[in-house]
């Protein structure tokens, strides 16, 4: 594909990782779960992103998480913690917003 | 062997972390890739395939530690690099440029030959530059690691004034001002004599005139053969000038014109420095070589005056051609 579509459509993609993320750890996930998750919604992303970012959310807070040692591969689950459901209900709302503001760009019979 | 690059891999990622988080990121990475691994082979992949799929696809394992640890991957980043990058150039114009001109005169004045004087130069120019590049840059690096404040943030103060053309009305009237005082000087120099002395005490109530004589600065031989060049070489000066003015700027032509003139100039005054032609021996023997002036007073002045005709020459090529190439990306 053509390189500078790349870049543009990866700007436009970067940070919708984490409000996906926010979103689908409401209910714990894990690492390679979480990455399959994201992509069956249409959020492809490299694991090699992902793994840092969740620890990154962690740190900030806005993930908890907890070894599970029940199954033979001991696996590190994420939750989004409080803080993390009201980040996502504010980027949420910004996408939306954002959403508007893209529509009134091509309607026609727009009142600005 | 399979299981190898695995654990290899983990280990490359882990060593550069924190040992805090060192066990933690192992043992997910260890189950992220599992399970990477495991959906690959049911796929009816072979595992050692599988494996090196995975780890592929997870790239330069310094990459993703970096990632883990938050560490950037550059050497300077944005916040930093305008101020390493301005810092560097003004530091590259002063440091180099005073280092040489420094080791030139230490080794002129203990009468080193030219070649050994323009080797050092040389070496000590270039391991100026590599030292203020290098130290300059190893200063920004830590700034950016520690996330430190530079502490310099733009203003509209900083915007650069408008650049000189050297083409404007004062800069001919300056030049040809200038380029008339000098040959008027050299004539009454020749002719008059410029130093006064004073075979007994002076009245300071009778003119000075009839108490003193005077003696030209200049050798006395000069004239008539160096003067007139030198003459030439003023008039060539001022019709340069008037060129520039003339065509609103520099050009190419002009700058290569005020470079032979740089270079003329300066190798002639230089030959006559060091061949002790330049200055009127009377009057030498007046000042420099009384009893009581040490005897490499005039050597070392001598190497100081080669060093401030050969840095007004520099000086006086480059201030060409930087204005001809304002010239030409104006005219753009």
């Amino acid at each position: 594909m053509d390189e500078t579509l790349e870049t543009h459509l990866q700007e436009l993609r970067r940070g919708t990782v984490v409000l996906a993320c926010l979103q689908l750890l409401r209910t714990p996930g894990y690492g390679y779960g979480l990455l399959e998750d994201l992509e069956r919604h249409g959020f492809a992303t490299d694991a090699n992103t992902l793994y840092p970012l969740l620890r990154r959310l962690e740190k900030q807070e806005y993930l908890t998480s907890e070894w599970n040692t029940d199954e033979a591969r001991p696996r590190k689950f994420y939750r989004t913690s409080p803080a993390g459901m009201r980040l996502a209900g504010t980027l949420t709302t910004e996408w939306a917003a954002l959403t508007g503001a893209i529509a009134t760009l091509t309607n026609t019979d727009q009142e600005v | 062997m399979a299981a190898a690059l695995t654990d290899r891999y983990i280990g490359a990622v882990t060593k550069s972390l924190p040992p805090a988080t060192q066990d933690d990121v192992r043992a997910e990475l260890e189950a992220s890739i599992g399970d990477a691994v495991e959906a690959r082979v049911e796929q009816g992949e072979s595992r050692e395939d599988a494996e090196r799929a995975v780890v592929t696809g997870l790239g330069d394992p310094a990459a993703l530690a970096a990632g883990y640890a938050d560490r950037p991957l550059h050497l300077i980043g944005p916040t930093h690099y305008l101020t390493w990058w301005r810092l560097l150039k003004l530091l590259l114009w002063i440091v180099p440029a005073c280092a040489m001109v420094g080791v030139a005169i230490a080794y002129g004045i203990a009468d080193k030959p030219i070649g050994e004087i323009i080797g050092q130069v040389a070496v000590v120019g270039i391991s100026t530059i590599v030292h203020v590049a290098f130290w300059t840059t190893l200063v920004f690096f830590i700034l950016e690691r520690t996330g430190a404040d530079a502490g310099t943030t733009w203003t509209v103060d900083d915007l650069p004034e408008p650049q000189e053309s050297g083409a404007g009305r004062g800069d001919l009237i300056a030049s040809l001002v200038f380029l008339g005082l000098a040959a008027g000087a050299l004539l009454w120099d020749r002719f008059v004599g410029f130093v006064l002395f004073a075979r007994d005490g002076v009245d300071v109530g009778v003119g000075l005139g009839s108490q003193t004589s005077s003696m030209p600065i200049l050798n006395p031989d000069l004239w008539p053969w160096w003067i007139t060049a030198t003459l030439a070489l003023i008039g060539v000066e001022a019709l340069l000038a008037i060129a520039v003015y003339a065509r609103r700027g520099w050009s190419a032509a002009l700058a290569v014109l005020n470079t032979v003139l740089a270079i003329v100039f300066a190798a002639g005054a230089v030959h006559l420095v060091v061949t002790g032609q330049l200055l009127n021996p009377d009057f030498l023997a007046v000042t420099l070589y009384r009893d009581d002036v040490p005897s490499d007073v005039g050597r070392i002045l001598s190497v100081l005056l080669v060093v401030v005709i050969v840095g007004i020459g520099i000086w006086d090529v480059i201030d060409g051609w930087l204005k001809t190439r304002r010239a030409q990306r104006g005219a753009r």
